[in-house]
């Protein structure tokens, strides 16, 4: 057996982190909200799929079909914005079948001298789309008759004027989803660190650890080691997101998705080391884990505050309310990654917000932590925060 | 040599410790006595560095404690404190740990003590889960693990059962046979008596008497009168010039006489109230020391 030798404070703040983290992976709240997040990522996934594939495929059936009829029909599917898949049929009665079970939307009758279209309830788009198509081959097949061939149609130039607007919804949708993430992360993961506080106070441990450690010791150990787990975590959900989204081809341009995601991960960073902090903070200042709620009731309403401004930038990331609290520490993390997702924000911007953030985290580290080692000894009822700024150990 | 020296504290208005000094030996074991209140939890709190003294220190071989020093003390909270929800052994061996053990030798050493103090079979339930004597047990183990140079320990025999404080004592006279100094406070008296080398009452954030339990009554010997008269009134002996009654209980009276107060007057006020079955003087246990150094402030304490 070696000897006890001395340790650094990177050692024991290791240590620390290390009991949290090993703790936490034991924890079945820990696990079970976790899978929840997942599980919700992947069906908001899953109903995009859905949803997009809904929209965008046409199943046509069509007995005697032919190469010009399919071309014909896929042209008109495209005019149509829908992808158009031809299901050949043998006769009549496999038309019916497939038109009944829902496999095809419509089933057309082509080899006959009057095609007819079977369909479960008159439907205008199919009807459309099918007698569009029907139309067009025996325009075509007439002029053909005729001996017109090259017939000069001027094409349409098409001049977007806002061609983005599909993707900057895309970009709305992900920085929401990414708000409701950092939302859901930081009050899920400060409740844990403020969780740890109590149940050290409450349980008298933290005599026992202040006896071989600094109170910021203990502090820093606990909010780096959930912080670790939290960072996993969002990485986790981030990495889920992305190559879900990437793979299911449900986003047109990849790059702004993950350019998203990673401000939305260094935007929790910043966050957490807040609201952890402050978390930490207000929970030492109870002694029974019933007296929690009252202390970070006001922060959780902050956080909440802060998601619904969010929400509102999606839709107007230049108004004044977004560009305001897109600077104000605490909220800046939930606002900022929304105008950069949904808006245009310059890089100084960013660097303002984010230089703030920082320096409300020093103030925060620096003051909560006199109130934190003020307060961890003190049992009995809620601590006043002066009290704590005050207490002589 | 462990020393405490001078310390001085006061929470606000209320000063908690007034110079309190005394020195442990190595391999001895010292007694903390005092009513609630005195002092006892403040001084052990100053030795571990929870509570800053306003003045004095804390010495282990002639050098003030600091972080790294205190590591090598084994602590007992008066409150007692873990993790309710890890497991024993991991407990432990993570106290082992942030006593400066790297991993293997932490955990090695966690099984051997929760294996010797008997919680073999419950080294993986949670603390919770076990009654509050074997909790005791793995706060004990969660003092010892390290393998400490001192002792520091806050009542540790409280709430124990008679069998658990045998096993308690045993453990710490072990402890004090291999070289390493304890320090503990108890409201059990007999049992400091016992087990204690040298003792010290602390009475209202002062030392009011240290040393040996011997040097204690030598120091009252010859002071004490005890005095049984089954037939006297409860004041019976309050007109004898120089006597103090200590304790009085239906009759058997422990007296103290003030240097020069004659025990001949004391025997005839006794033969006044009718029959005396016993008259002499009195080995004080330690019980009765106590009483007499808590009971009444001294006279430089009332000048203060």
């Amino acid at each position: 057996m070696s000897e006890p030798r001395t340790l650094s404070s990177t050692a024991l703040v290791r240590l620390v982190a290390a009991r949290e983290i090993s703790a936490r992976l034991r924890d079945k709240n820990f696990i079970i909200s976790s899978v929840v997040i997942l599980v919700i990522l992947l069906g908001l996934l899953g109903f995009q799929v859905a949803v997009g594939s809904g929209e965008n495929e046409t199943r046509v059936g069509v007995v005697g079909s032919s190469a010009q009829l399919e071309q014909a029909l896929q042209a008109q599917g495209e005019a149509l914005d829908t992808d158009v898949v031809v299901v050949d049929l043998d006769d009549e009665a496999a038309a019916r079948e497939a038109v009944e079970a829902e496999d095809v939307e419509g089933a057309l009758l082509a080899g006959e001298s009057d095609p007819r279209l079977l369909v479960q309830s008159s439907d205008g788009f199919v009807e459309a789309l099918v007698g569009g198509a029907v139309t067009q081959l025996a325009v075509a097949e007439q002029l053909t008759a005729a001996g017109i061939t090259d017939l000069a149609a001027p094409e349409v130039a098409v001049e977007a004027l806002d061609p983005d607007a599909d993707a900057d919804e895309q970009k709305i949708l992900v920085a929401l989803i990414g708000a409701a993430l950092l939302y859901t992360l930081l009050i899920l993961f400060g409740q844990f660190v403020a969780q740890g506080v109590v149940e050290e106070k409450a349980s008298r441990v933290v005599e026992l650890l202040l006896a071989t450690m600094k109170p910021w010791q203990l502090l820093a150990g606990k909010i780096l080691g959930l912080g670790v787990l939290g960072l996993a975590q969002i990485v986790l959900i981030a990495g889920v997101g992305v190559g879900g989204a990437i793979a299911f081809d449900i986003v047109d341009v990849p790059g702004d998705l993950i350019g998203t995601a990673v401000s939305v991960i260094a935007w929790f960073v910043l966050g957490y080391a807040l609201y952890a902090s402050i978390f930490a903070v207000a929970a030492s200042l109870v002694s029974r884990q019933e007296d929690l709620n009252t202390v970070i009731m006001p922060l959780t309403l902050v956080l909440a505050g802060g998601f619904i401004v969010g929400v509102q930038a999606a839709s107007d990331p230049d108004g004044t309310l977004a560009r305001v609290t897109s600077f104000v520490p605490g909220l800046s993390p939930l606002v900022m990654p929304v105008r950069q997702a949904a808006g245009n924000v310059a890089i100084w911007e960013i660097g303002v917000a984010v230089v703030l953030m920082l320096i409300a985290v020093a103030l925060v580290v620096r003051l909560g932590g006199r109130i934190y080692a003020g307060a961890l000894l003190r049992t009995g009822g809620k601590i006043k925060m002066r009290e704590a700024l005050t207490a002589e150990r | 040599m462990l020393e405490f020296d001078g310390l001085t504290k006061s929470f606000g208005a209320n000063q908690v410790l007034d110079g309190v000094s005394f020195a442990v030996q190595p391999g001895s074991m010292f007694g903390f006595c005092g009513s609630n209140g005195a002092g006892k939890t403040t001084t052990m709190r100053v030795a571990m560095g929870l509570v800053a003294p306003d003045g004095g220190e804390v010495r282990w071989q002639g050098r003030a404690l600091d972080q790294s020093a205190r590591r090598r003390i084994g602590y007992m909270p008066e409150e007692r404190g873990l993790y309710p929800k890890m497991k024993v052994a991991e407990q432990v061996a993570y106290f082992a740990r942030l006593h400066g053990m790297d991993g293997r030798a932490a955990t090695t050493s966690a099984g051997e003590w929760v294996e010797r103090l008997g919680l073999g079979e419950r080294r993986n339930d949670a603390v919770e889960k076990l009654s509050l004597g074997n909790q005791q047990r793995v706060q004990l183990a969660a003092a010892l693990v390290s393998r400490p140079e001192v002792l520091i320990l806050d009542e540790p025999f409280s709430g124990l059962d008679p069998i658990g404080v045998d096993s308690l004592a045993e453990a710490l006279l072990d402890q004090a046979r291999a070289g390493v100094p304890v320090v503990f406070s108890s409201h059990q008296l007999d049992l400091v008596e016992r087990l204690c080398d040298s003792v010290g009452i602390l009475a209202r954030g002062r030392m009011v008497a240290t040393g040996t339990v011997d040097e204690l009554r030598r120091r009252e010997a010859g002071r004490l009168l005890r005095v049984v008269v089954p037939d006297a009134g409860p004041q019976w002996a309050d007109a004898v010039p120089g006597a103090r009654v200590v304790s009085e209980q239906a009759g058997d009276t422990i007296l103290e006489l003030s240097d020069g107060a004659d025990d001949q007057s004391v025997l005839a006020a006794a033969l006044r109230t009718g029959r005396v079955t016993h008259f002499a003087w009195q080995q004080p246990t330690l019980v009765e020391l106590f009483r007499g150094a808590v009971a009444a402030p001294t006279a430089e304490e009332v000048a203060a």
